[in-house]
């Protein structure tokens, strides 16, 4: 009886062993076969294969986003001129395409012109987007609606609130938050000019004004109910203004008669034009905060020829247009004009 | 196995940080770049053969345009003649003719077209006041640089000869009027007489020739006197050259014109209604625009002039 016991005790041993050695040698030739994942993939290891890809991903677009960059700043040759910014307010009206038209045909002929355009509306407008798209100009388009207050109402006369203020505002705005992006001394050089859409500039304005150092002057034709108003200078300084119309003004002098350097609008975050300002220092609420006249710099032959011109246009006569509209004859709108 | 779960589980915390800072970055980014995008929308473009302030160079493959500019003087005629040549400096192959209403070609125009570098000609012929004045029914007023026009196409009659193989096109261009480019190169193609709508003339947005479905003009789109046998304004057409040449004849008519007939009385001299060629996509697009400039007020001036009469303006 103990001799088949001791036997069983034997095997059962023997049997164990053989088992646990079989499985050893089972699980060491496992060990270089390839394992099929799906079935140890643990929701921790799915959420790391994830974040890697992810990971992945955002790089690729990081690396996008800054190729998308360089060509913007690698597209305007190098010039040794200061870029002029001209800031334009406009507003729709009839003879708004036709007036941006013909200021853009000047525009093209001068070479670093960088031009603002700032609606008076909610939304840019598909008449002025499409026209700056095929105008051949370096441009930006702005918006930005007056307040209603402030807005001139049909019969109103045009100078009785004074209008493009919010727009110059919001372009001097753009102008600096835009340099904030281009660093160093070079970003700092240029040009700011509030151009009118329905003024006439001559070419050499421009070269005139390009090298300003902080407040260029001179004179406006046909403005101030004078054939021309102008800076008097005397021993290459201004002294006093030539206007017919409260030269006890700061600055006597019209949107059109100066140009401010870039520098200076930089330097001077704060300076801006006030609205609420009365009625013809408009231009004395941004220079005041900006410069002395002792400091304004005369041009145009110190300031003796006539180098832009104070011109409106009329409003166009539309009395046919009206009563064919009352009829349900008008001219086709889908016809821009 | 500890150590490697502890690795696996730093692993994890590593790349959350890394993903959500770079992602939120770039989120942000995207963010300013969108709404900076909306505004920081420069356009940037290359034109790197362009020469400025100075006309194309002469083609010799592309007909030129004569551009018949009558002027005179007033406060802001300087200032019109200066955009208006900005605008021709971009035109190839123009040239330009400037007829001023004046007993002597003046110093100011002299030195403009001198400065310019427009390829120009000179003229100058003087409206007698008896035109100027309002005339009576049997006499109306002879419409401004009727005179000046004629000139022009006199002196193109004497310049160029009837055989003239050289295309050309002749066109009159106010000098207070808007045109865009595209008009001179639509005009270029103008085998006998173009025509094409015109914006704020005869009290409407526009008005324009009617196109029938062959492509060919059978009337006007006007509300003034669309009867008239041509009820088109000055600015709306173009004549080609060799059609001037070979009516020496026609010219606008002087006296007996009605207001608005004025176009009418040359062009019934030179081509039928169903030869004129419309342009501008089938006279759809407005490509002119006639536009008007304020006389300016200048009230400050006084009797004796408050500003430096020297200084030109």
């Amino acid at each position: 009886m103990a001799a088949r016991m001791k036997l069983k005790l034997k095997t059962v041993f023997v049997l164990y062993f053989m088992v646990s050695l079989m499985g050893l040698i089972y699980a060491l030739m496992q060990l270089g076969q390839h394992c099929d994942c799906a079935e140890h993939d643990l929701p921790k290891d799915r959420a790391i294969s994830r974040l890697q890809e992810e990971l992945y991903r955002l790089q690729g677009q990081i690396r996008q986003l800054e190729k998308a960059k360089q060509p913007e700043k690698k597209q305007p040759p190098k010039s040794s001129l200061s870029t002029i910014f001209v800031i334009t307010p406009t507003y729709a009206r009839l003879v708004q395409k036709a007036e941006l038209t013909r200021l853009s045909q000047t525009f093209l002929h001068v070479p670093q012109l960088h031009w603002i355009l700032v609606e008076d509306s909610p939304r840019k407008t598909p008449l002025v987007s499409n026209f700056l798209m095929k105008s051949g100009l370096t441009y930006t388009h702005l918006n930005v609606p007056t307040a209603k207050e402030r807005k001139l109402q049909e019969g109103d006369p045009s100078w009785l609130k004074p209008r493009g203020v919010e727009q110059r505002n919001e372009g001097l705005r753009w102008l600096r938050e835009d340099r904030k992006t281009e660093p160093g001394d070079d970003g700092q050089q240029g040009v700011v000019y509030f151009a009118d859409d329905d003024n006439t500039y001559s070419l050499q304005l421009f070269e005139e004004m390009r090298s300003t150092r902080r407040v260029s002057v001179w004179p406006v034709g046909l403005v101030g109910g004078m054939k021309f108003e102008s800076p008097v200078v005397e021993g290459g300084k201004v002294v006093r203004f030539h206007t017919g119309w409260r030269p006890s003004r700061p600055f006597p002098m019209d949107m059109a008669g100066f140009a401010v350097s870039l520098r200076l609008v930089l330097a001077n975050p704060d300076a801006c034009f006030d609205g609420e300002a009365p009625m013809g220092f408009l231009e004395s609420s941004l220079l005041k905060g900006l410069v002395t006249v002792d400091e304004l710099e005369p041009k145009a032959d110190n300031c003796t020829k006539v180098l832009v011109w104070h011109t409106r246009t009329e409003k166009p006569k539309m009395k046919r247009e009206e009563a064919l509209q009352v009829q349900g004859l008008g001219s086709d709108p889908a016809v821009e004009v | 196995v500890n150590k490697l779960w502890c690795q696996k589980l730093q692993f994890i915390f590593f790349f959350s940080s890394v993903a959500d800072t770079i992602g939120g970055r770039s989120d942000s980014r995207a963010l300013k770049e969108s709404s900076s995008l909306q505004s920081r929308d420069i356009v940037h473009v290359v034109r790197t053969e362009y020469i400025y302030s100075r006309p194309p160079p002469w083609s010799q493959s592309l007909p030129t345009l004569h551009i018949i500019t009558p002027t005179y003087s007033r406060p802001v005629q300087k200032a019109e003649l200066t955009r208006l040549a900005n605008t021709l400096l971009h035109v190839s192959n123009l040239h330009w003719i400037v007829v001023e209403d004046s007993q002597r070609r003046t110093t100011l125009v002299s030195h403009f077209l001198q400065e310019k570098g427009l390829n120009y000609t000179h003229l100058n012929i003087l409206t007698p006041l008896t035109y100027k004045s309002r005339g009576d029914g049997r006499n109306p007023r002879v419409p401004r640089g009727t005179l000046q026009r004629n000139l022009a196409l006199r002196w193109l009659r004497e310049t160029f000869p009837l055989n003239y193989t050289q295309p050309g096109v002749v066109y009159f261009a106010d000098d207070d009027n808007t045109y865009s480019l595209q008009l001179f190169e639509e005009m270029r193609s103008t085998k006998k007489v173009s025509v094409w709508p015109v914006a704020f003339v005869g009290g409407l947005r526009y008005e324009s020739p009617k196109i029938n479905a062959l492509g060919k003009v059978y009337g006007w789109k006007t509300v003034f006197d669309p009867h008239r046998p041509f009820a088109i304004d000055m600015a709306g057409f173009a004549v080609n050259l060799g059609l001037i040449l070979s009516k020496p004849q026609a010219y606008f008519k002087l006296r007996g014109v009605k207001g608005g007939y004025q176009e009418s009385s040359l062009l019934k001299e030179l081509v039928t209604l169903s030869e004129l060629e419309p342009k501008a996509s089938n006279c759809t697009e407005v490509l002119v625009w006639h536009t008007r400039t304020e006389k300016p007020v200048l009230v400050n001036e006084g009797k004796k002039g408050f500003t430096d009469s020297k200084v030109e303006i």
